[in-house]
């Protein structure tokens, strides 16, 4: 198994400024403070796939309702999710869930190396949130046509589905199926860019995700209930 | 300020595959087979703030309407752009108006050659579409506190101003609403990560520029 320091998309790392204006340093100290005062039910953790999400209409719909926070941040990777996680972003909440959604941007690692830096968030929250059951999404196909990267993240998401069980509280989601066409492509009505999704592919991976959210927070003995749309 | 070998930000350079999913070319195929059964009046044309802008409601709303196309590509630069028009992008289209907007990605560059880069653009919509107008938008803040990417895009802003105020065909537009507030802060609910526009954020940019486009899509009208 992996998530030792043999691993480099295991260790934690923050992102440089090199582009001159902090933007990455800004977003985690927003989301510190965020922990400072919200009671999130709901956590989400990741890169560009998760921070997107937050913009369209979907979010208000149907993640807002249930307590949701949003921590994505485009460009990241499991070494910079790990950084975060570290350094203040888990500080004073208890979310009842926690989804993880990270990996298709560790271009540096292999497949095995990536599936266990997802590991290594999956592992690190389970011991800081020992109350909070984890959902990894499994990482979307990638690209118009066949290429590398689509092979690469079904090699993560393979490694993930019979790495993640053997975690406690901890279970794998693979929200892709259907966005590569009989023709393997991938159309722009689902990814506008052949990597982020548009509204139409987020409301196609709600639907299993809100559904699995909900069935975890039913589980959860409480008194307040999320209200349902 | 002229375009050459001289100038980076001013030389067609296609993107280079460094991921490996071909993604940047798989984009400018689309737009330009797209181009091919379309007749739009106006194009948008630059980097991640048009991409980002055709897939939130206000695209619908207020540039739909308007006959408008969309070739947008996440992390542009001014090269970049400037290849995409060169290599098809514009063969097939005649829009009345052409919305350029680039520049803020040009790591690596100077203002001055920002502006270069942008106005090696202005000329060839010039070349290739004689009666097109191209309206530029100036590039936005970023950033949360005042930073030098600040500075730089407001000189870019303010030499094309200048380098265009000669100009019949083309004009800047600054469509900046005021996003910085007294304190030189950026709020994230214009700007979600202090560089891309959240929904409100594209409102309070295209509700003025939707009302100037169509004062110019009118005049194009009377020529």
């Amino acid at each position: 198994m992996s998530g030792d320091e043999m691993n480099p998309a295991a260790v934690a790392q923050a992102v440089e400024d090199i582009q001159g204006d902090d933007r990455w340093m800004s977003q985690h100290t927003r989301f510190v403070q965020e922990c400072k005062d919200a009671e999130p039910e709901v956590l989400f953790i990741g890169d560009s796939m998760v921070q997107l999400m937050q913009q369209y209409e979907i979010w208000r719909e149907l993640f807002s309702p249930l307590h949701a926070l949003n921590f994505g941040i485009g460009g990241d990777t499991t070494c910079n999710v790990l950084w975060r996680l570290q350094n203040g972003e888990l500080d004073n909440i208890g979310p009842k869930v926690t989804v993880v959604w990270v990996g298709t941007n560790n271009h540096e690692h292999s497949a095995e190396q990536v599936a266990g830096g997802i590991l290594a968030i999956a592992q690190l929250l389970t011991s800081r949130l020992p109350k909070t059951k984890v959902v990894v999404l499994g990482l979307l196909a990638r690209g118009e046509w066949p290429n590398p990267l689509r092979e690469k993240n079904v090699a993560v998401n393979s490694f993930l589905r019979s790495w993640l069980p053997r975690l406690g509280h901890t279970q794998f989601l693979d929200v892709g199926a259907g966005f590569v066409h009989s023709d393997e492509t991938i159309s722009t009505r689902d990814m506008f860019d052949f990597l982020h999704l548009t509204a139409a592919g987020y409301r196609a991976i709600a639907k299993p995700l809100i559904d699995l959210l909900l069935q975890i927070l039913e589980e959860t003995p409480e008194e307040k209930r999320a209200s349902l749309v | 300020m002229s375009s050459g070998d001289s100038n980076p930000a001013a030389t067609p350079t296609p993107c280079v595959d460094i991921q490996g999913d071909g993604r940047w070319m798989s984009l400018h195929n689309h737009f330009v087979s797209n181009s091919k059964d379309k007749e739009p009046d106006v194009l948008f044309v630059g980097d991640s703030l048009v991409q980002l802008l055709h897939q939130f409601e206000v695209w619908r709303e207020l540039f739909s309407p308007l006959h408008a196309l969309n070739f947008g590509v996440g992390g542009d630069e001014t090269q970049h752009v400037l290849w995409r028009l060169s290599n098809g992008e514009l063969a097939h289209i005649s829009p009345k108006v052409v919305v350029l907007w680039v520049g803020t990605h040009n790591h690596g560059h100077t203002a001055e050659q920002i502006c270069g880069g942008i106005m090696a653009i202005v000329q060839l919509i010039k070349d290739k579409l004689p009666k097109a107008y191209t309206l530029v938008l100036g590039v936005l803040p970023r950033g949360k506190m005042p930073n030098p990417l600040r500075e730089r895009n407001a000189q870019v802003n303010k030499l094309v101003k200048d380098a265009v105020s000669s100009l019949p065909h083309a004009s800047l537009l600054n469509v900046d609403p005021g996003f910085v507030h007294s304190d030189g802060s950026i709020s994230h609910q214009d700007l979600y990560d202090f560089l891309h526009l959240t929904p409100q954020g594209y409102q309070a940019v295209c509700q003025p520029l939707h009302a100037h486009l169509k004062g110019l899509l009118e005049k194009q009208a009377e020529n």
